[in-house]
């Protein structure tokens, strides 16, 4: 075990530290890397805590979707499997399944990298 | 001599060759600096004559997506049109002035940055609807405009438009570092669904957007950035206009987070465009694939070390909010 400062306690106080006087000490487009490195930093920050049980619900959904067991399969190999079985052909059965996990999976990388963006359901703009 | 101070000398030696009279460059002003371009605003003087003018220069020669006066021509042939745009003055390739390609046109006074610009229309009564409605006014008329007229080295498609931007995102999707299932969903959805071709091929401004026009209190005033205009399907600027990137967390105004789809839709007929509503949606959909694809691409491009920059590293982060944008545009297609 590391000592404390944690990581995810390093990471805010390096957001703060960017966030905070360096945004203020600098302009343009540098400014506008720093606020960048700002959010990346509350990015790793939510990863580090989410990361993991997100990790696995993604690797357990996608089996879903597959109908194979995940056999110690990876997010990355499942996703691979999924992409050659939806363009192996036309299968409305499987794209229904997928939608739904697919939609929860994509709102559990954004609850890591942009919290928030999911609140607007596009009700009124969806293709009839 | 800094930059700036000898670009103004260089513009002052163009325009007073252009003009025949001695003219001094005041208030020079770095509005924008992109990879592609340098946009600086001026007033040239000659003697009691002040106009104020704008340049839009080309850092590299090497760097132009198209030749500068493919995007000149563009903007000329939009004026025609009746579009509103900025009236250009001057083009040159010749690097000796400013040290690449340039052009010159008229500053139209406004705002262009789209959270002015939605400040603006948020204190002015009535401005969103005008403006959504004078946004499809001035995509009507672009798309009239006699496409044959465009110059030669304007991009168009070999086949049907729908079909050149789907290879496109297939080829995207291929090249992707890691496999998207949702992407490929949508995409396969977006191919089965093709709508047929526009009977007319026309221009396409290809970038018309909050961001890229320049507003006031009146309404449009001008649109900018003529890079990307290319001949395709009309319905391809409607929907990219209505883009969620470009409504600036003003989610349910889709144009441009101050206007809705039905003013959009009402000043294109009104200036005669014939909108497709289902080409219409399908263009929608697939600029968000397009854009999400485009920020992965981005990813990959500092990954790979061709273009190192945390701005790119971080876009990697933002292809779930397209992902999700996307799925939700064709969720009924999959009920």
């Amino acid at each position: 075990m590391q000592d404390r400062p944690t990581a995810s306690e390093l990471l805010a106080t390096i957001a703060d530290l960017l966030e905070g006087e360096v945004l203020a000490a600098t302009k343009g487009g540098l400014q506008h890397q720093v606020r960048v490195a700002g959010n990346l930093c509350r990015i790793l920050q939510r990863e580090g805590s989410l990361g993991a049980a997100h990790d696995a619900r993604e690797i357990a959904l996608l089996a879903s979707v597959l109908g194979e067991p995940a056999g110690g399969r990876a997010a990355r190999a499942l996703s691979a499997a999924l992409v050659a079985r939806l363009d192996a052909g036309h299968d409305a059965a499987l794209e229904r399944r997928a939608f739904p996990a697919l939609l929860e999976v994509v709102r559990s990388k954004l609850a890591i990298a942009k919290p928030g963006h999911d609140d607007y359901d596009f009700s009124g703009e969806q293709r009839g | 001599m800094s930059v700036l101070d000898q670009t103004a000398k260089g513009l002052a030696a163009f325009l007073a060759q252009k003009w025949g009279r001695p003219v001094a460059i005041e208030n020079l002003e770095q509005a924008s600096a992109g990879a592609r371009r340098r946009n600086l605003l001026f007033d040239a003087v000659s003697g009691s004559d002040r106009t104020p003018l704008v340049a839009t220069i080309v850092p590299f020669a090497a760097m132009q997506l198209v030749p500068i006066e493919v995007e000149a021509s563009n903007l000329q042939l939009a004026e025609a049109a009746g579009m509103p745009v900025p009236h250009v003055h001057a083009v040159s390739s010749d690097n000796s002035f400013v040290g690449g390609p340039f052009f010159i046109t008229s500053r139209i006074a406004g705002e262009t940055i789209p959270r002015q610009v939605l400040r603006l229309v948020e204190r002015t009564p009535g401005l969103g609807a005008t403006l959504a409605r004078q946004c499809g006014a001035a995509l009507a008329r672009l798309h009239a405009a006699d496409a044959s007229r465009a110059h030669p080295l304007v991009v168009r498609p070999a086949g049907s438009p729908l079909e050149a931007a789907l290879a496109v995102s297939r080829r995207s999707i291929d090249e992707l570092l890691q496999p998207s299932p949702a992407f490929t969903l949508c995409f396969n959805w977006l191919k089965r669904n093709i709508p047929p071709a526009p009977r007319r091929i026309t221009i396409v401004h290809g970038d018309f957007r909050n961001g890229n026009i320049i507003v006031g209190a009146d309404g449009l005033r001008a649109s900018l950035d003529w890079e990307v205009c290319h001949l395709g399907d009309p319905m391809e600027d409607a929907g990219w206009v209505v883009q969620r990137m470009w409504r600036f967390r003003n989610d349910s105004l889709e144009v441009g987070g101050f206007g809705t789809r039905d003013d959009l839709r009402a000043g294109y007929q009104e200036a005669g465009g014939e909108w497709n509503e289902a080409r219409f949606q399908w263009w929608k959909a697939q600029g968000t694939l397009r854009w999400g694809l485009g920020l992965a691409g981005q990813a990959k491009q500092h990954l790979d070390g061709s273009v190192p920059s945390i701005v790119l590293a971080a876009s990697g982060r933002r292809v779930a909010e397209l992902e999700y944008d996307t799925l939700m545009l064709l969720k009924r297609g999959f009920e």
